[in-house]
């Protein structure tokens, strides 16, 4: 027999029901029409023709109904009426529905908002064509574990890494949008071949050409999707127009799409919104590997990326590449620092940080799952007990046990997709919440969307949990004995021990389950904690930034830039509630610091290492107003403007490094370079302040002022970070300072407007996303363990009601009936507490790399969780076992 | 009244096969077929009508016939019954595995009534 007829001819009749139904009609009426003419035409009177037909025809609905029965669409009709019933039976008992729905949905709900934030950041492939053949090319040396290429490197793997099939460098700045609102946009300067690597045309317009990038070609720019939105309107007349950028003259040719970033845009420091040629400068150019290589490779200040060849991937490129460098060391290229060069994919390169991070979270939220459909099973079960009386009256009238588990299944069907329609609104809800409060530190967690996939997987999960929740009791539930249960189901007494066991067993899981819930919370917690507690070096409270840029058309020679410094220091100084104000080049913790060759009088480098210092440039005010720590001498003050002597600020690491043992205070100091020549003489030694991260090693760094220091003769820094510490709010303080900025210079674009409180938490924002999210889930298994442990308590308590009737009789005091109850919901919570321990030290190895401070298997952690988990547990059971104490032998006894 | 002269009860299964036999001579309505059997018969088979048509719906599900509203001989509009590919196959097979069972269920009674 061909199957597929039968399901055809199956759901053509489950589609044209109404049309069968008036056709089945139909030729039953014709029969017998037919039937009746031929009794007329064999004598029979007209009424006693038609008798005799529909008696001949015997039972015209009977047949209906068999005909019914053979369109092979009766297990939906079934189906449906099991579902009907069992949501009418659901609806009666609003309580037990409310709770075992609410659970679901929290399950299904946490879960697939997770699962949008795996699909998108892990799932979803970057927004560049052929993500897989992209690498970022990193150089790395002493101290330097990821870092920028010199153009000489880039020149030597371009001609002689056979795996790339193209290589590309950029850098990043700022530059000033003039007009009536001026704007500060990041910036990348790119070669014109990035954006084929990246596999990315302009939306609008077209790429760079190579004529534009070169030395001395045109000014022209590609302009982000958002910038052209704010600044344009979004008109795609732009394409082809002259605008001023940062005083210049430039030609737009380009607009890309509103996916477009750049590799490490994904970050927390935003995405760069207008795009410059590199236009090449033409000296640098020719350098091949070989004799003729630069020693040390010059300024190390490109990010680089590769297309790689068909066929290549990053392990041959990355054994290339440590061929072709062993080979430039024969020829004493940066010799000494152990220099080496190395690719990483692109995908592991963006994501590579969040990724076990989000594994985690996920692995908890399948926990959380599996506690709610452990708590909804064992209501059922509970559900199950009191209807077997019911359930053995459908036996006995012939049910079969395959038609009772269709009817519990249906239960907890309905249950399920209740839940499930639940938990996708909570999931919409949380990954609205998730857009706007997601850390920019995490990549791409703000993307997250509840697209078909994800409801999908809450389709997926809400089937599981049917099942989940629902097998176990249904299976239970059909282990009936008519004879047996229709007996003492009357008598409602200490039946079902089996089913008791069943449902302390899913006690026992749930509470398990939630140790090592709570434990990885605990483990976060702990980690963040000892993050917090790191003294990055500042007091980050009270203290409100931003970034101003003095641009050379209205400020051309350092002179007028350090008065209006000191000028607006002076201004916001007076604003009511300002304590401090000072200005720095790079915030700590807000960006990365390279660092600076130095001549340290009195200190001698090994041969072949320089003198390193990270360089910070400042106003007098900033340390006050940052909040460092004095160890030694002064801070800037007015003394040290560009009349003064030359003076220095070092950090405790650089004493350490460079003075050990003797006073840092009047030493001399010369920095490499443009600049040198200069002697800088030390003033003052202050605490280390953690620049790049909380916890690297901090690295000797030294302090100069704005009016002393210029990079290049005559020139001097354009873009600085104004710091404002005050007692209050610092967000209180923004419209003041903006008003004073303005009233200096209406022109100047703000930017980066931040309190250093925000800088800190978006550093350790991936450690406080998994601790806040297992903190949450933790709470949650909790909540659920403990209605868990609850239900077990009062249900032995009703069951053994009987028990404690004749015990209080003969003389069992309140309190023993208590205990005696008590001691069934510690019991579970012990047995789920021991296997919780067990396979939380198992599992919290996968959290490693997240710590921070604190081992997988930290003994504080876990003793905490024990006994909250063990306070929760007996917090659950009193309740309903004081009920047990309050038993009335007279009344139980005599209700049987 | 002796037990012989009631309407024989359909063996089960036999009804199906009678129903394709006739199918394969010529598209027939359902009354057109019970007045068949009945005829052919010679009215031992005088069931009730009506339980044809659940048996007719049941082999249209599984693709033995095939079903179309014509004029009937009178003009009236009737559901026509059509054996299908499928179903000459289905009827071949039965056919045989009667042959086979009524040949030994023969065999057995001859041998019984000749007293063994």
């Amino acid at each position: 027999m061909a199957w597929y007829h039968e399901v055809a001819a199956s759901l053509g009749a489950l589609a044209g029901r109404r049309r069968e139904e008036r056709e089945m009609s139909e030729e039953v009426r014709f029969h017998i029409e037919m039937e009746t003419r031929r009794n007329i035409e064999a004598g029979l009177s007209e009424a006693e023709a038609r008798r005799r037909a529909v008696r001949q025809f015997g039972g015209v609905e009977r047949h209906k109904d068999g005909v019914r029965d053979e369109r092979g669409t009766s297990w939906f009709y079934d189906g449906w009426n099991d579902v009907r019933f069992a949501a009418r039976s659901l609806a009666r008992r609003a309580g037990f529905t409310g709770v075992a729905t609410i659970t679901l949905a929290l399950g299904i709900g946490a879960s697939t908002t997770l699962f949008g934030v795996v699909k998108r950041v892990l799932l979803t492939p970057l927004p560049y064509g052929n993500p897989d053949g992209i690498a970022m090319v990193w150089s790395a040396w002493k101290g330097f574990d990821q870092t920028w290429l010199s153009y000489d490197e880039w020149e030597g793997w371009k001609a002689r890494i056979p795996a790339f099939a193209d290589i590309g460098l950029y850098f990043d700045g700022s530059v000033t949008f003039d007009g009536d609102a001026p704007e500060r946009v990041r910036t990348a300067t790119v070669h014109a071949n990035i954006f084929p690597i990246l596999g990315v045309t302009p939306a609008l317009g077209r790429g760079f050409t190579a004529e534009e990038d070169r030395r001395g070609g045109p000014r022209v720019v590609i302009l982000g999707a958002g910038l052209w939105q704010r600044r344009f309107g979004g008109d795609p007349s732009v394409v082809g127009r002259t605008i001023q950028i940062s005083g210049q003259p430039t030609t737009v040719v380009g607009v890309m799409g509103p996916d477009f970033r750049l590799p490490l845009d994904f970050g927390a420091s935003g995405r760069t919104e207008a795009w410059f040629p590199l236009a090449t400068d033409a000296q640098q150019q020719g350098a091949v590997p070989g004799p003729d290589f630069p020693k040390n490779g010059a300024s190390h200040g490109y990010y680089s990326v590769a297309r790689l060849s068909p066929g290549a991937t990053t392990t041959t490129a990355n054994a290339q590449l440590r061929t072709l460098v062993a080979e430039l060391e024969k020829f004493g290229y940066m010799a000494n620092v152990n220099f080496h060069a190395y690719t990483v994919p692109i995908s592991e390169q963006i994501t590579g940080r969040v990724k076990p991070v989000l594994l985690v979270v996920f692995g908890a939220v399948v926990l959380v799952m599996l506690i709610a459909c452990a708590n909804v099973a064992g209501l059922l079960l509970v559900r199950g007990e009191s209807r077997r009386r019911e359930l053995a009256v459908r036996v006995a009238l012939g049910a079969g046990s395959k038609r009772l588990m269709r009817l519990l299944i249906a239960e907890s069907a309905v249950l399920a997709s209740v839940g499930g329609a639940a938990g996708v609104a909570l999931a919409a809800l949380g990954a609205r919440l998730l857009r706007a409060n997601a850390p920019a530190a995490l990549p791409r967690v703000a993307e997250t969307t509840i697209d078909w996939g994800v409801l999908a997987f809450a389709l997926g999960a809400s089937i599981c949990a049917a099942l989940l929740a629902g097998v176990l009791p249904a299976l239970q539930a059909t282990q009936v004995a008519p004879a047996g249960d229709l007996k003492d189901g009357s008598r409602g007494a200490t039946t079902g021990r089996a089913r008791l066991r069943w449902r302390q067993s899913l006690v026992a899981s749930e509470v398990a389950l939630a140790v090592v819930l709570v434990v990885g919370a605990g483990l976060m917690i702990r980690s963040v904690r000892n993050l917090l507690a790191i003294d990055a070096g500042f007091r980050p409270d009270g203290v409100l930034t931003m970034r101003l840029s003095t641009p050379l058309t209205w400020y051309p020679d350092s002179t007028r830039v350090i008065a209006f410094w000191d000028e607006l220091q002076r201004k916001v100084a007076v604003i009511p509630g300002v304590k401090r104000v000072g200005a720095v080049r790079l915030l700590p913790l807000a960006t990365e610091m390279g660092d600076w060759g130095l001549t340290v009088q009195g200190y001698t480098p090994a041969p072949n290492q320089g003198t390193p210092g990270d360089w910070q440039i400042v106003t007098p005010g900033y340390f006050e107003a940052m909040g460092l720590t004095l160890r030694e001498g002064r801070f800037f003050d007015a003394r040290d403007d560009m009349a003064g002597s030359l003076a220095l600020i070092v950090n405790r690491t650089f004493v350490e490094r460079y003075m050990g043992g003797r006073s840092a205070i009047g030493n001399q100091v010369q920095i490499n370079g443009s600049d040198s020549g200069k002697v800088y003489t030390v003033v003052g030694v202050v605490n280390d302040v953690h620049h790049n991260t909380l916890v690297t090693q901090v690295k000797p760094e030294f302090y100069a002022t704005l009016a002393q220091f210029a990079d290049q003769p005559g020139s001097t820094r354009r873009s600085m970070s104004l710091v404002v510490r005050t007692d209050g709010d610092p967000a209180q303080l923004v419209n003041p300072v903006r008003a004073a900025i303005m009233q200096l210079d209406k022109r100047l674009p703000i930017s980066e407007v931040r309190t250093m409180r925000d800088i800190v938490n978006s550093a350790i924002a991936g450690p406080r996303f998994a601790m806040e999210l297992l903190g949450l889930f933790g709470v949650l298994a909790l909540v659920l363990s403990a209605i868990g442990i609850f239900g077990i308590v009062s249900q032995v308590v009703a069951s053994r009601s009987h028990e404690f009737g004749i015990r209080a009789a003969l003389g069992a005091t309140p309190r023993e009936l208590v205990a005696l109850s008590l001691r069934t919901g510690v019991r579970q919570a012990l047995v789920g507490l021991a296997a919780g321990v067990v396979i939380a030290l198992v599992v919290t190895r996968a959290m490693t790399t997240m710590l921070q401070g604190v081992t997988p298997t930290d003994p504080l952690t876990f003793l905490g969780v024990v006994v909250v988990t063990g306070i929760v547990a007996i917090a659950a059971s009193v309740g309903p076992a004081r009920r047990a104490g309050k038993t009335d032998p007279a009344r139980v006894l005599g209700s049987s | 009244m002796p037990d012989s002269d009631r309407p024989a009860q359909l063996l089960a299964g036999t009804l199906e096969m009678l129903v394709l036999k006739l199918l394969t001579l010529e598209p027939l309505h359902g009354w057109g077929l019970s007045l068949r059997l009945r005829d052919i018969s010679r009215d031992v088979f005088d069931v009730n009508q009506g339980s044809l048509y659940p048996a007719l719906q049941k082999m249209r599900r599984m693709g033995w016939i095939r079903a179309e509203w014509r004029p009937s001989e009178n003009n009236r509009r009737a559901r026509y019954y059509s054996i299908t590919r499928e179903g000459q196959k289905q009827l071949d097979a039965e056919v045989a595995v009667w042959e086979r069972s009524s040949g030994a269920v023969n065999r057995v009674l001859r041998y019984a009534l000749q007293g063994g």
